[in-house]
């Protein structure tokens, strides 16, 4: 100002070196923020694409059309009908009718190819195939002897061969196609005998043999995981939130509360998988909890999750201005109704957004569940009831995934990034579930 | 709009409400209250006037004891309210602070409705038992606290949508909604403009009628304005303590001189 005035050649609006150089530092600033937030964003994108078009492949599934003669001689030599005679017949019984049923379908529709034999279909069709007409003849014996019309799964090779995966000049050494079953397959694309269409069993599926991916599915470990994260709910909740309150609000600061206080922040940064043999250890080993079980994977998230809880909890109590304390206690209110009449309801959109997010951490979380079984192959179905979805062993989102990108065939690591599509779904839902829950709460009066 | 001469004579023959004795106060080490002895008179308005950081909102505090919050605070001494030890084991803070009721510097209702503002005391107190029972008192406390022909028709509506006056005011509405015996006051102005300061002192001086009330301020005009009896305090002690109109046109003490006419402070 006195240097304008003692200068008064220098109007205000010409600038000098000074003001000169710090309007060019501050719009370099400005520039390194926006390439930081771009560099973001241009990742986030390659992140996002990446998984989709690696994804998207699982929504989507080969299948072959046929209708196939229930042959009772095959499948009911006694031609009684007992239903325990015909559960004797194994999936082996069903695969050679399904075969001779595709061969015959190339003949009646006059596809040409050298393949003549019923056994070369075999890698055009799934081997869970038979295992779909043997479900169905069980659950209903009367329709042996007649004809049905079946939507099989189609092997992984035809499936990767749609979705472009499986190409000719990569098919040398494979055992389970050749090149004369994939003209045949074209061929039957263009008969619209293979048809693609959604995948509805990758959603609700479960788990299955390395030799059939193109029957697994991630609907069983999602059930384990909802399980698992009720578990976390049902005990973090309460658990974290009433620490929280004795910490911040009743405690005596102290040497001992301040030693709580370090721990507490120390272990939200212990690694999970630290989590995971504690959890082995005292759940499983010390109170012979069952292996592979939700319950246990959710105590041992319930473990990793509570500090997350205790800490964020102790942010949103902490943001509540004191004067609201002050006005409830200078009413004449005790220090428990000033907290659960006032502090509470103010702290509420706080903890549940940090409850949330904590949930979500520890739905993504796989370290801790390899320690404590619960990853592996599992390929039951869906639980009975809700005793066994808690006990019975199972499954997880992220672990699942992991199973499946170990394993060697590419249809197994197509279903991993599915699995990823889905398991990020879900995450998004509980974030988007946060923030309806804060803007609720935050307009409660 | 005061005339001194007259309450000389008027404040006199009242009966003491709070009485204490040696009060010390301190904060871990330091000594923030040192031997305070004064008797506060029952429907009086007693004014603490002092520099910053003299005790007088330390003292107040002890009143209703809104300082066992503190974790480092230690109250020593004796403070007795119609004769009971406040600082008894027996005591519960609770109970005291519904008869010693208080207001803050800064305006702080609940983020609720004007209505359950005021209707939270006497709902916790169990002082209503129907609906129009508490509708009644919370009409009460609202017309004592001078702000229900601004808020009748919208006792639903948030507290803090007020404005930094009627806030106060609703504050004090709050306060006296619990029937207390002593209103505390922590300089209840000293967020508000001059004309929201001249209603809150004119509420004052209507609820002496009623209730004994202690006010802490920074303005010797408004302690002078609105209190019988003035303490004047100066770092941590209680130097001089009497009749408001002799404080501040004849002081005994060379401190309270000093201050009163603006060379220290």
């Amino acid at each position: 100002m006195s240097d304008v005035m003692s200068n008064p050649g220098r109007g205000l609006q010409t600038q000098d070196a000074r003001a000169r150089r710090r309007h060019r530092a501050e719009v370099r600033f400005r520039a390194y923020g926006v390439m930081a937030i771009a560099t973001g964003l241009i990742l986030l994108v390659i992140l996002l694409g990446t998984i989709v078009s690696n994804g998207t492949g699982a929504f989507r599934q080969a299948f072959v059309e046929i209708d196939v003669y229930l042959d009772p001689a095959k499948l009911d030599k006694k031609g009684n009908r007992d239903i325990a005679d015909i559960k004797k017949v194994s999936t082996f019984g069903y695969a050679p009718l399904a075969q001779q049923a595709l061969l015959a379908e190339i003949e009646a529709r006059g596809i040409e190819t050298p393949l003549r034999k019923a056994k070369e279909m075999k890698n055009l069709l799934s081997s869970s195939a038979a295992a779909q007409m043997r479900d169905l003849v069980i659950a209903q014996p009367e329709m042996i002897g007649q004809t049905v019309s079946f939507r099989l799964l189609a092997s992984s090779r035809v499936d990767g061969y749609l979705k472009g995966r499986v190409m000719r000049e990569n098919i040398a050494k494979d055992k389970n196609i050749s090149v004369e079953q994939l003209d045949l397959t074209d061929a039957l694309i263009q008969a619209g005998v293979i048809t693609s269409g959604f995948n509805m069993a990758f959603i609700t599926g479960s788990d299955a043999s390395e030799s059939r991916p193109e029957q697994a599915g991630i609907g069983v470990s999602m059930l384990g995981s909802l399980f698992m994260m009720v578990v976390v709910l049902v005990l973090s909740l309460p658990i974290g939130v009433a620490a929280s309150i004795y910490l911040e609000e009743f405690a005596p600061k102290n040497r001992l509360t301040d030693l709580i206080e370090v721990n507490i922040s120390n272990l939200a940064a212990v690694p999970s998988i630290v989590f995971g043999i504690l959890g082995l250890a005292v759940f499983i080993q010390f109170a012979h909890l069952p292996q592979s079980a939700p319950l246990v994977g959710g105590l041992v998230l319930t473990l990793m999750t509570l500090p997350t809880v205790i800490i964020s909890t102790r942010a949103a109590l902490k943001a509540v201005p004191p004067s609201i304390r002050d006005a409830a206690l200078g009413v004449g209110a005790s220090k428990m109704q000033s907290v659960f009449h006032h502090v509470l309801p103010l702290a509420m959109p706080g903890i549940l957004t940090g409850t949330i997010l904590g949930l979500a951490q520890a739905l993504g979380e796989t370290a801790p569940l390899l320690l404590i079984g619960m990853v592996g192959y599992v390929a039951t179905n869906y639980p009975g009831g809700l005793a066994s979805g808690f006990l019975d062993p199972n499954s997880a989102m992220p672990a699942q995934i992991y199973e499946w990108a170990k394993r060697a065939d590419p249809a197994f690591y197509e279903r991993a990034w599915g699995g990823i599509m889905i398991l990020l779904a879900f995450l998004l839902m509980m974030n988007i579930i946060a923030i309806l829950l804060r803007r609720r709460f935050e307009r409660r009066w | 709009m005061y005339d001194m001469n007259k309450q000389e004579t008027a404040v006199t023959q009242k009966e003491i409400k709070f009485s204490a004795r040696d009060v010390q106060v301190y904060y871990g080490d330091a000594h923030a209250i040192k031997d305070v002895s004064v008797e506060l008179e029952d429907k009086t308005v007693t004014a603490f006037i002092g520099p910053s950081g003299c005790g007088k909102s330390s003292f107040l505090r002890c009143l209703n004891r809104m300082n066992d919050t503190i974790d480092i605070c230690r109250v020593e001494g004796d403070i007795k309210l119609d004769g009971e030890d406040i600082y008894h084991k027996a005591v519960d803070p609770v109970q005291l602070r519904a008869r010693v009721g208080m207001v803050f510097q800064k305006p702080n209702p609940f983020p609720k409705s004007i209505y359950d503002n005021v209707a939270y005391g006497p709902r916790i107190h169990g002082l209503a038992r129907t609906k129009a029972d508490l509708d009644e008192i919370v009409e009460k406390a609202l017309r004592r606290g001078a702000i229900w022909d601004e808020v009748k028709d919208r006792l639903s509506a948030p507290g803090t949508g007020l404005s930094g006056g009627q806030q106060q005011r609703l504050c004090i509405a709050r306060a006296v909604a619990t029937e207390p015996e002593v209103l505390l006051m922590d300089e209840p102005c000293s967020a508000l403009d001059p004309i929201a300061t001249a209603q809150v002192e004119e509420l004052i001086d209507e609820l002496r009628k009623s209730y004994s009330l202690v006010i802490v301020t920074h303005s010797m005009q408004q302690a002078a304005r609105v209190s019988q009896k003035t303490a004047f305090f100066h770092l941590g002690s209680l130097v001089e303590y009497g009749e408001t109109a002799q404080i501040f046109t004849n002081p005994v003490d060379e401190r309270t001189e000093s201050y009163i006419t603006g060379r220290i402070g």
